[in-house]
């Protein structure tokens, strides 16, 4: 009996070491411990150990960068799931697109949401940007955030640019002729951007590829890093909601 | 850095073993980061030799098979081969504002004949489109509307000029042979 309860305690200690290097400070119930709790946590490092009132004010930043890094994740984590059936070749990406929408079970919910997800996002940080405009938020000292904040809202263009072909249907394909003939206008780089972008001279199994090679890891994690350096500029410039 | 480069300008033994050091150091690394930037740019520009496109040239059957007057639109091919009484010609189509295709199509014109628009006239063939005459054979480009006489001659919509021509002759084997990375003058004609 002795041996038995000796057991649990072991395993109960084992459990209490374990619950309690998770959460380390127990409940914030002083303003103290969740100042400890926020400052240790990794979770909550994002948010700022005090908040005033006047910060958090949704009619003054109406959430919409919060929204875009939202439907980032939406984007992100729909994109993973389409990224198992389709494959980028020209003989492939219809077909799979297809399968997507008709035969694979929710496939259609998937994509969908991927699909209005990249719509709502470009709208967002449009919406985003402009915000920040209107509220004078680009002036000193965060010029530097503006000038991350614009590469990402091209990044998001960019983003929405290659999904454009990888569905693969007519639509697609006169859209990104048109857009890499555009490329092409620019003055000296131009032919050579529009070869670069195409990997050849017509939007074919190359030019398929490289968007979709830009699509899912490059333009993503670009975008991933410059959305770290954006978050943590955005603490350190500090808030001034309450103005 | 660029403290360390005006002293030594100023006086050469005013900089220390270790800013030198640290100055040829940080010109190599940038050396190599620029000669990688550079290299990374030559492996997306992939050779022209590797790659797997359509060959620019094809063949396009006997002179025989078409008929004088008529125009015979190579949709996948994306050329036009037009016989006119004069000898054959071959245009590349390609709309010269962004890149479509454009389609073939009996009339081109009346619409805007009939919104008042005067004035549309191929100046190559003298053909012009009048309230009496209101219609045209032509192209029209799906993609942002721009027109264009069967002779490729742009004259509506933000097409800047008319579609190339390009080379056509008679292969050995007496089938016409088109050359689209060839582009020709607007006056090209091929006798058969």
């Amino acid at each position: 009996m002795r041996l038995v309860r000796a057991a649990f305690d072991e395993i109960y200690a084992l459990l209490a070491q374990m619950v309690s290097s998770l959460f380390r400070h127990g409940l914030p119930l002083t303003d103290k411990i969740a100042a400890r709790t926020a400052l240790t946590n990794f979770v909550l490092h994002i948010h700022p150990v005090r908040v005033r009132r006047s910060w958090i004010r949704m009619s003054y930043t109406l959430c919409l960068g919060g929204l875009s890094f939202f439907l980032f994740i939406v984007l992100t984590v729909t994109g993973l799931y389409l990224m198992f059936y389709y494959v980028p070749s020209t003989g492939h990406a219809f077909q799979d697109m297809r399968d997507l929408q008709f035969v694979i079970t929710f496939g259609g919910v998937v994509r969908n949401m991927h699909r209005w997800a990249a719509h709502l996002m470009v709208i967002t940080v449009w919406l985003h940007m402009a915000r920040v405009f209107l509220t004078g938020s680009y002036k000193k000292p965060r010029e530097f955030n503006w000038a991350i904040g614009t590469t990402l809202l091209l990044i998001t263009l960019l983003l929405s640019f290659t999904g454009y072909l990888l569905p693969w249907d007519q639509l697609s394909i006169w859209a990104v002729t048109v857009g890499t003939n555009m490329a092409r206008y620019a003055p000296i780089a131009g032919p050579f951007t529009r070869y670069l972008l195409l990997g050849g001279t017509v939007v074919g199994d190359n030019a398929l590829l490289r968007f979709y090679v830009l699509h899912v890891v490059g333009l993503p994690l670009f975008g991933f890093l410059l959305m770290v350096v954006h978050f943590w500029r955005v603490r350190k410039d500090g808030f001034s909601g309450g103005l | 850095m660029a403290a360390n480069f005006k002293r030594l300008m100023a006086d050469s033994r005013e900089m220390s073993r270790r800013s030198f050091f640290a100055m040829v150091g940080w010109g190599a690394f940038t050396v190599a980061s620029l000669a990688a930037l550079w290299e990374s740019l030559n492996f997306m520009n992939l050779p022209r030799t590797a790659l797997y496109e359509e060959p620019a040239a094809f063949k396009a059957g006997p002179p025989g098979d078409y008929g004088v007057g008529s125009t015979t639109v190579l949709t996948d091919k994306r050329v036009v081969i037009n016989r006119d009484p004069d000898g054959f010609y071959a245009i590349s189509l390609i709309c010269t504002h962004l890149g479509c295709t454009p389609r073939y199509f009996n009339d081109v014109t009346s619409d805007l004949v009939a919104k008042g628009i005067s004035g549309i006239k191929d100046p190559d063939t003298g053909l012009a489109a009048t309230p009496a005459n209101p219609a045209l054979v032509g192209f029209k480009c799906p993609c942002h509307g721009s027109r264009y006489f069967r002779d490729a001659v742009n004259f509506f919509g933000p097409a800047p000029r008319p579609m190339d021509r390009i080379h056509v002759e008679v292969a050995p084997d007496g089938k016409l042979f088109v050359d689209r990375s060839v582009i020709v003058d607007r006056h090209f004609r091929l006798k058969v």
